[in-house]
């Protein structure tokens, strides 16, 4: 039963980082900087 | 409806410095120009009903570069309600030249004169009444960096775009150039549905300004009937149109200095004098060095090492006395129960040499838990005694007597699984995988910090401009622009952004080469491999983490130099002209600042793509095919698993580079995902077999472990930062060719640090060592042979 609840826990982190990624890619940011592709300046770091 | 306030001034006047703080947002702010390519808008805080729009910094409104065309075509296109023209203070007549053009555009203007405090202090007095009264538009004074007349100028700001009364300039060219500017108003210009904006578009028409003649639609009859007038105006002033205008608009500017404007000093500034030993043209490269050696040493190797050794060791490791409480006296408790059982181990190595016990002294190992060097000690029978009393009356040191011990977060995690009969499996996963990986990343955050406090300051205060001045009149001794140099200091936080921008380099073939060449320099993210090849590898020595920065300008340099000497690359350097700001000491709250912004993606990216990876690293490092099946594997077995099996067919590759193993390989490999994988990686899979540090040490020699800290530092960046040329280069093609300089330039210098450093490292002359040899030999063949493009 804990197994399964770790499991459980696991595969919701990994949808919520993989669903964080998509939609932040959907709104133009990039997913490894953060940064808002569309109006980079070049400057977020 | 709401109202549009475009901020408009030079480069490095302070225009995102007045946008962060009237807005409360984060805009990265640079010393240098070319920080803002692309217009930014954000909600004033004090009325959401106002919206600043901060444009890219620009000289004028001629389409030279990439900023100028962006900001031009905001303020003509989409018109904002206002214009604040952020002027610099202490550069009044070079800034002032853009506001004889901004208030041609009929647009109410409001101009803010910022660093006034600068001003102050310098002794210098601005007659701002008279300025104003001079120019026609309002003038105030601001500090936005000390928050001074902020709400002033946003309210004269809004007050003129509610009056919304027609800019109309005071100045006026000479009578032919005005009698030329009426005709072309005349002939093409009273379709213009913005009438206010009539006599800029005169003046670009007479300026002879292409993008505007497009933009109009004018016929080729039209441009001949105009070109008549210029031409005849041209004849009259015997000077070309372009140059009469700007003539006449700093003619005016002096007679606006001249009766507003009185300097107190003559003699130079305080920035002057340190620039005169910063810059000096045989100081300056030394002084470079120094500074970005102490910067890296302190990050590295002192301060952030310690942060980091609590991070590593404590938070991602067994634990942590609080406040250190306790600490002291338990490593002596531990040392003393250590020396004694080494003192008992050597006594029992004698007695099974031997075969009898020591009458006299004997020998017992002792090994640097830095280095692995094992020392032999001398101890006596006496000594042997006394060990074993003392082992014999104590127990073996337990944290937790000694102060309050807060456990890692390793142990916890464990502790919690082991409390629930979480599988052993699963358990793996979370402990050996993500703890373990994501830990060895996150464990080098304090490092990352430290850096990035210093880069912020360096920045901030000054400093990185003159590095930039400084590497122009390097770059264009081997024809490069420092234009090039600028992308790369931006390199250092993020290699997306440096490679991003590039973009304000107008020279196609030199854009071009410095996004092949800006992730040479060290990333925030390459920081955790380079301390950990450091740590590892080398003992902590201090050399290695500067090295690796001196290594990146190196690679950038010779890249430079042999590419310019090719066809695709041949060509003059353009010209870069650059402004040197006052040295100041910046404020701790933009250093803070910059440091988190920067940090914090670090931190996020550990939370999501790396965690993704280490659950993707764990699962192919112990699964694999044995001989009875796909099954999961053993520590000891880690050898069959999928990665291994991945890294065996490539390692050929990294052998003549001294790292031929699948372990490194397949670290180089995931390192394309994100640079910290390498680190997260080589937790995974050395952890496996122990103790991460020493697995590594015993895995590397001194040179092979260079040459692949080198191959890694110059290699194709991660997929990120490979995206970002694909985007920025436009062309398969030109992306590839790219990617594969990168990666042949790494391996090269590679072979050469472990095929000619073997030599110095006691490991002898081999055939490899010829192929280094050779590959120095064309190296330096690319550099001095003879430039025939050069003109």
């Amino acid at each position: 039963m804990g197994t399964f609840i770790v499991v459980l826990i696991l595969a919701a982190i990994v949808a919520a980082i993989v669903y964080s990624i998509v939609k932040a890619r959907k709104r133009g940011e990039h997913p490894a900087c953060g940064g808002d592709c569309d109006h980079c300046g070049g400057g977020c770091h | 409806m709401g109202i549009r306030i475009a901020l408009a001034g030079n480069p490095n006047c302070g225009k995102t410095t007045l946008f962060n703080a009237l807005t409360g947002s984060n805009q990265f702010v640079g010393n240098w120009p070319g920080v803002t390519v692309e217009y930014k808008e954000g909600k004033y805080k004090g009325d959401k009903e106002v919206k600043i729009v901060d444009l890219p910094g620009i000289y004028s409104l001629s389409p030279y570069t990439l900023e100028e065309v962006v900001s031009r075509n905001y303020l003509i296109d989409e018109k904002p309600e206002a214009i604040i023209n952020v002027i610099d203070g202490t550069n009044l007549e070079r800034n002032l030249y853009l506001t004889t053009q901004i208030v041609e555009l009929g647009i109410p203007v409001v101009i803010a004169i910022n660093m006034m405090d600068v001003v102050e202090k310098n002794g210098d007095k601005i007659n701002t009444k008279k300025l104003s009264e001079e120019i026609g538009v309002p003038v105030i004074e601001i500090s936005a960096l000390k928050n001074r007349g902020l709400k002033d100028i946003v309210d004269a700001a809004v007050k003129a775009a509610k009056e919304a009364l027609p800019q109309s300039p005071k100045h006026r060219f000479d009578g032919s150039v005005e009698h030329a500017l009426a005709h072309i108003e005349e002939l093409c210009l009273h379709n213009v549905e913005d009438e206010n904006v009539q006599r800029w578009y005169s003046i670009k028409l007479f300026e002879r300004d292409e993008k505007i003649q497009e933009k109009l639609g004018l016929s080729e009859e039209t441009v001949n009937h105009i070109e008549k007038d210029i031409a005849s105006c041209e004849k009259e002033l015997d000077d070309d149109a372009e140059s009469i205008i700007t003539g006449e608009r700093y003619n005016y500017i002096g007679t606006i200095i001249d009766g507003c404007v009185k300097k107190a000093k003559k003699g130079l500034t305080t920035s002057d004098k340190i620039d005169r030993i910063v810059t000096n043209r045989f100081l300056a490269l030394p002084i470079f060095a120094v500074v970005m050696f102490l910067v890296y040493f302190v990050s590295v190797t002192t301060v952030g090492s310690w942060a980091t050794d609590w991070a590593n060791d404590g938070v991602f490791g067994d634990g942590w006395h609080l406040f250190a409480i306790g600490s002291a006296d338990y490593n002596d408790a531990v040392d003393k129960y250590n020396e004694a059982d080494l003192i008992i181990v050597g006594y029992d190595l004698y007695c099974e040499g031997n075969g009898e016990g020591p009458t006299g002294d004997f020998k017992y190992p002792v090994e640097d838990e830095e280095t692995a060097a094992v020392e032999y000690r001398t101890a006596t029978h006496e000594d042997y005694v006394e060990a074993m009393e003392y082992i014999n009356s104590h127990e073996v040191p337990e944290p937790e007597d000694y102060g309050v011990w807060i456990p890692g977060i390793p142990v916890f995690v464990e502790s919690g699984l082991d409390a629930i009969k979480c599988n052993d499996a699963v358990k793996g996963l979370i402990l050996d995988g993500i703890v373990a990986g994501v830990g060895a990343v996150l464990g080098f955050v304090p490092q990352i910090l430290v850096l990035f406090i210093f880069l912020a300051f360096l920045e901030a205060c000054g400093y990185m401009a003159r590095v930039a001045f400084i590497m122009d009149r390097i770059f264009r001794k081997f024809g490069l622009s420092g234009k090039s140099f600028i992308p790369m200091l931006i390199g250092t936080g993020c290699g997306i952004p440096g490679i991003m921008a590039s973009r304000t380099i107008e020279n196609d073939r030199d854009r071009k080469m410095t996004i092949m060449t800006t992730t040479f320099i060290p990333c925030g993210a390459k920081l955790p491999f380079i301390a950990m090849v450091a740590g590892a590898i080398f003992g902590g020595a201090a050399w290695v983490a500067p090295s690796a920065y001196f290594l990146g300008i190196f690679a950038i340099i010779t890249s430079g130099i042999m590419l310019k000497k090719t066809k695709i690359f041949a060509g003059d350097p353009a010209p870069f002209v650059m402004e040197l700001p006052a040295y100041h000491w910046p404020t701790l709250s933009n250093v803070l600042r910059s440091m988190w912004e920067r940090g914090w993606s670090f931190i996020k990216k550990a939370g999501t793509i790396i965690l993704l990876s280490t659950i993707v690293v764990w699962f192919t490092t112990f699964f694999g095919f044995t001989p009875d099946g796909f099954r999961m594997l053993e520590e000891e077995e880690i050898g069959m698993s999928i990665l291994a099996s991945i890294g065996k067919g490539l390692s050929w590759i990294f052998i003549p580079l001294g790292f031929g193993d699948w372990e490194a390989t397949v670290a180089s490999i995931t390192g394309l995902v994100a640079k910290e994988n390498i680190v997260g990686t080589l937790a995974i899979i050395y952890g496996a077999a122990g103790d991460v540090y020493e697995t590594m040490r015993a895995a590397f020699t001194d040179a092979s472990g260079f040459a692949f800290l080198a191959f890694n530092l110059l290699c194709a960046p991660c997929f990120a930062a490979m995206g970002a040329i694909k985007r920025e280069m436009n062309n398969t093609k030109w992306f590839w060719r790219a990617i594969g300089y990168q990666c042949g330039f790494a391996w090269v210098i590679g072979l050469i640090i472990y095929q000619v450093g073997k030599l110095f490292t006691g490991e002898g002359f081999t055939v490899g060592t010829v192929f280094g040899i050779a590959a120095i030999a064309c190296l330096l063949y690319g550099l001095f042979r003879k430039d025939k493009y050069a003109n």
